[in-house]
């Protein structure tokens, strides 16, 4: 038995992939099949959406300018007054080259009209620097996942059931299995490092792709750090601190060393618990800036290297992925295809380890 | 019997007298100021559970109860600000003369009220403090540990299988048990037909270990920290008449895991209030050491073994007025038994909600008819307490904490372990077997297992579940009320709740009115004990799909001696230049030695314009790089003596490109003889 083709198969769990899928499906008209989970409210995140991230690019700074807006206004109607706040994030590093960036990322947010404070060392631990960008959004997965996936629900949006199976193909097509309806798929977008991982083939994977254990750890509460979101440069170890203060640590490394990097960094004065634990495979690019697209213009799209910010890029994807792109939003993501060159990179941000 | 009122008496022949201890010689300890009486061979927590205290203080204004699983550190009242000595009362046997406090913060009261609550049931310990049990030891590093090949972690029957094969099999063997003596639960749950009785087959093996001389005992040790190869142990031992607790680390190649069952909470409003326990908690305090608080205990169940408690206890004297069980036709031998003692059962019935008694005495229990669809409340009951068992779950706390896996069994409505780590192995009711014979049998597997031997089938002889029904999934009662007591998840140390229904004046469809928040785990900064994930499974708040792997995500995980790395060091590397990140940014850019137009240092990041006129960054034409001794290195693209604009924050500077910057050059030279130089 077959049914009427489906444009888009979009696979991922974050909210940048449900973000995709429910624009492709109702700001473009497109059908779209998504396989995704919804484990926000009881599994340890693997990272956070924040609108501001260690940029330098002036371009990509004017990209995120340009499109929080948009986001925001579908972000309140979809997920309520719970989907997100604003937050005075603070970027930090002890070393030189770390610095140095957290001063071009303070000139370029400043040169965008993005309020940014130095923040004095005693705050942050001796001999370090530290950027603080004011009116940042954060978004609350637990709470925005269930009203995206309602959204999802309400544009048609095909959620992959737990007998179905989608079968993604080399050249990027996929056929859904459906009891005995198979499905055709046009194109398969890979929108977060699980579906990525799980889904490219190793002769298909990108050189531009690395592969990297990270780990996520939960604390009991503890004492109040500089800001509720704080990311060291030098180590790309995240902290979101809550109002009952229990801290959330993403970051590289497995969950050991992971955990003496995290005492290392809040200090004797701030003794943990850990209260939760994971560790993970999550992919980073070579030159630490976004990947989109496919390689050598055949196989699945992927998304990958958004860092915090992918869920604010949704919109200008979705626009890509239909063709609807501006010039100037084709040229951005054109500049940062997943087969680009990066010896030396033209794009290339700042890199955490 | 008068300082033990929770003390059951001697002269009828029953089997709740207290093995452990001696009546012949009592003795008497301070804690808190008050002067607690027990008996040689008592813990401190038996012996003030048998003195009448039976809640730790209050959280939220309702008073929770006082147990082996919700029990404050203690430590001497001389010692009292040196957390290095704390101490568990479950696990710290009761000594004359010794004089307690407990680290924890106690409730503020008025004199007046301190006067005449003295000697009363409660610890007074402010329960809404963060973190108000502290245990300190699960902080501290460890001493290094007996040598030995293989390492045993509890010792109920099938950990003392398994040391004893070890020990067959040219192994030396270390069991660690937490309790103050081996045998674990094996005695709660009887003897099916042909077996030796749990007493006779516990001290046999017992015996056994006592004489072999590969066997190193530690008992009253308790694991919290587990990784493949190494084991984080606390364990209080009496050093010169006083009780000492030390933290070791053992490591081995090999290690089983033998650490039983847990036994789960029904979740109902009231489910920690003073008076209510859990069905293995009530008997080995009872069987141990006599204590059984009141005079009447109403059971609520949904596993055939609390039938056999109840039945103890009214050998014992206790009134039993009823026996509810949630499972709506349940048969067992113990159920029979219980018929013939006169015992009144009531079958698919719930503990709904518990409140306190008047004149806080006894408790108020409402059971609700809860069967095939049916719900209809039951006439509340009053008793002095109320005995609970909700089912049971393999305890795989530690097996989570060394990385292993597990899935969830809807038959059994619990966790199983799949996929371990390598040279860890699970054995008896932790590796999810149900019978004692089968749990002996795995102590031997899993020694096979690990030291890669031929293994043998076990054998698990379930009684057919028409003569003896399975456990029920743990019973779900009331919703709390917005206003009323809490309904736990878990009898732990942690206070995770079912969420209460939003209070509101308004219709849910207004705006304005309040919403009912989901229930996110996620966002709950506590570790998350088994039995939160299997009444989080039950009441929907985890997928079952899911649960194994929230139970390792969220078990609670201390460091121990493979993972001390100490403090970070990152190698200073040269610092490319330009940075990568400034790669390509500006068309035919190259770096250059700039002059500003005034004595100011132009700091990194600052962007180049052509002239002070542009600000837009998109049309920046270079950016400063970086600073060396005082000079700006500008990446631009333009030509000796070209004047550009800085912009930064707030004014823009005047600069002058003076040189190309070449590595090791002579800047103050440069600025001195390039374009424009005065």
């Amino acid at each position: 038995m077959t049914e009427t083709p489906i444009d888009f198969a979009i696979i991922g769990s974050t909210p940048l992939a449900r973000l995709v899928a429910g624009l492709l499906a109702s700001a473009h008209g497109k059908s779209v099949v998504f396989s995704g989970e919804s484990q926000s409210g009881y599994r340890l995140p693997r990272g956070i959406d924040l609108s501001v991230a260690p940029l330098t690019r002036p371009h990509s700074w004017a990209m995120l300018k340009t499109g929080l807006p948009e986001t925001l206004r579908l972000l309140s109607r979809i997920g309520g007054r719970g989907a997100w706040s604003r937050v005075d994030p603070v970027f930090f590093a002890g070393g030189a080259a770390g610095k140095e960036a957290l001063a071009h990322m303070r000139h370029m947010a400043l040169a965008f009209g993005h309020g940014a404070e130095p923040v004095p060392a005693s705050l942050l631990g001796s001999g370090r620097e530290g950027l603080l960008l004011r009116d940042a959004v954060l978004l609350h997965r637990p709470t925005l996942e269930a009203g995206l996936d309602a959204w999802l629900v309400q544009h048609k949006v095909r959620r992959l059931a737990d007998d179905d199976r989608l079968e993604v193909r080399g050249d990027g097509s996929a056929e859904l299995v459906a009891g005995d309806a198979r499905i055709a798929i046009g194109q398969t977008v890979l929108a977060d490092d699980a579906a990525i991982i799980g889904h490219m083939r190793a002769e298909e994977w990108p050189a531009l792709l690395g592969r990297q254990v990270a780990s996520t750890i939960f604390t009991e509460p503890t004492q109040a750090i500089v800001s509720p979101v704080t990311c060291h440069l030098d180590s790309g170890l995240t902290l979101v601190q809550r109002q009952d203060r229990g801290i959330t640590a993403m970051g590289p490394g497995s969950i050991d060393p992971f955990a003496a990097e995290l005492g290392d960094l809040l200090g004797a004065s701030r003794a943990f618990r850990q209260a939760g634990q994971s560790s993970y495979e999550t992919l980073v690019t070579a030159d630490a800036a976004p990947a989109v697209g496919r390689i050598n213009g055949v196989g699945p799209d992927v998304l990958a290297g958004f860092g915090p910010t992918g869920a604010f890029f949704a919109p200008l994807i979705a626009r890509w992925l239909s063709g609807t792109a501006s010039a100037a939003e084709s040229a951005w993501l054109g500049a940062r295809l997943v087969d680009r060159m990066t010896n030396p990179s033209m794009v290339a941000e700042v890199g955490t380890p | 019997m008068r300082d033990n009122p929770n003390r059951l008496g001697t002269e009828a022949d029953h089997l709740l007298q207290g093995s452990a201890i001696d009546r012949s010689r009592p003795l008497r300890f301070r804690l808190n100021g008050r002067e607690v009486s027990g008996f040689v061979g008592d813990t401190v927590l038996s012996a003030v559970l048998a003195s009448g205290i039976d809640t730790v203080g209050k959280r939220g204004g309702v008073p929770l109860a006082l147990s082996a699983h919700h029990a404050p550190a203690i430590t001497f009242t001389a010692l009292a600000r040196d957390l290095q000595r704390a101490l568990p009362m479950e696990r710290t046997p009761a000594t004359d003369g010794a004089d307690y406090v407990t680290l924890a913060r106690r409730q503020k009261r008025s004199a007046l009220a301190r006067l005449l609550r003295r000697g009363g049931e409660s610890l007074g310990l402010d329960l809404d403090q963060p973190d108000p049990l502290p245990r300190p030891w699960l902080g501290m590093p460890g001493e290094v540990g007996p040598a030995t090949d293989l390492i045993v972690v509890g010792a109920g029957v099938a950990g003392m299988a398994a040391a004893l094969a070890a020990a067959r099999r040219g192994r030396r063997v270390v069991l660690i048990e937490a309790a103050p003596r081996l045998g674990g639960h094996a005695r709660l749950f009887g003897t099916q037909e042909g077996e030796e009785t749990p007493d006779h087959n516990i001290a046999r093996l017992a015996e056994l270990i006592g004489t072999t001389e590969a066997i190193t005992v530690l008992t009253s040790a308790e694991v919290f920290g587990l990784r493949p190869g190494v084991v984080r142990l606390h364990q209080v031992e009496v050093q010169d008449g006083a009780p000492a607790g030390r933290i070791i680390d053992i490591r081995a190649p090999h290690i089983v895991l033998a650490t039983g069952t847990l036994e789960l909470l029904p979740v109902f409003p009231g489910n920690r209030l003073p008076g209510i326990m859990g069905t293995l908690e009530a008997f080995d305090l009872a069987h141990h050491y006599g204590v059984w608080a009141g005079g009447s205990a109403l059971f609520a169940t949904s596993s055939s073994p609390a039938y056999r408690l109840a039945m103890l206890a009214k050998d014992a004297g206790v009134l039993v007025p009823r026996i509810i069980d949630s499972r709506p036709r349940p048969q067992s031998r113990f159920i029979e038994f219980s018929k013939a003692y006169g015992i009144t059962l009531a079958s698919g019935t719930v503990a709904a909600s518990a409140a306190r008694g008047p004149k806080r005495q006894g408790l108020l229990l409402r059971p609700r008819l809860a069967m095939e669809g049916f719900s209809q409340p039951e006439p509340v009951q009053l008793v002095d307490r109320v005995i609970t068992c909700g089912g049971w779950q393999p305890d795989l706390t530690l097996w989570h904490m060394a990385g292993g896996e597990s899935a969830w069994n809807a038959a059994h409505a619990r966790l199983e372990p799949r996929n371990g780590p390598p040279g860890i192995a699970l054995a008896g009711s932790a590796a999810g077997w149900f019978t004692r014979r089968a749990c002996l049998a795995s102590g031997d597997d899993a020694v096979d297992a690990l030291l890669g031997r031929e293994r043998h089938p076990i054998d698990d002889p379930l009684i057919d579940p028409l003569y003896e029904t399975p456990d029920g999934p743990a019973p779900i009662g009331d919703l709390p009320e917005a206003d009323g007591p809490p309904a736990f998840l878990a009898a732990g140390q942690h206070y995770l709740e079912r969420p209460r229904p939003v209070r509101s004046r308004w219709p849910g469809w207004l705006p304005f009115a309040p919403r009912q928040t989901g229930w996110s785990l996620a966002d709950t900064p506590q570790p998350l004990a088994l039995a939160d994930i299997v009444s989080g499974v039950q009441l929907g708040a985890i997928p079952a799909s899911s649960a194994g792997i929230v139970a390792q995500e969220r078990v609670a995980m201390v460091g121990i001696a493979d993972a001390d790395y100490g403090a970070v060091e990152r190698p200073a590397t040269a610092l490319p230049l330009p940075p990568p990140y400034l790669a390509g940014r500006f068309a035919g850019a190259e770096l250059w030695v700039v002059r500003p137009g005034e004595k100011r240092m132009l700091e990194p990041g600052t962007l180049i314009h052509a002239d002070a006129d542009t600000t837009d960054p998109l049309h920046a034409i270079g950016v400063v790089v970086r600073n060396i001794n005082g000079t700006a290195i500008v990446l631009v693209a333009g030509a000796m003596g070209q004047m550009a604009s800085a912009r930064e924050p707030g004014r823009a500077i005047g600069v002058q490109l003076v040189a190309p910057y070449r590595e090791g050059m002579d800047l103050a030279a440069a600025l001195g003889s390039g374009a424009g130089a005065p």
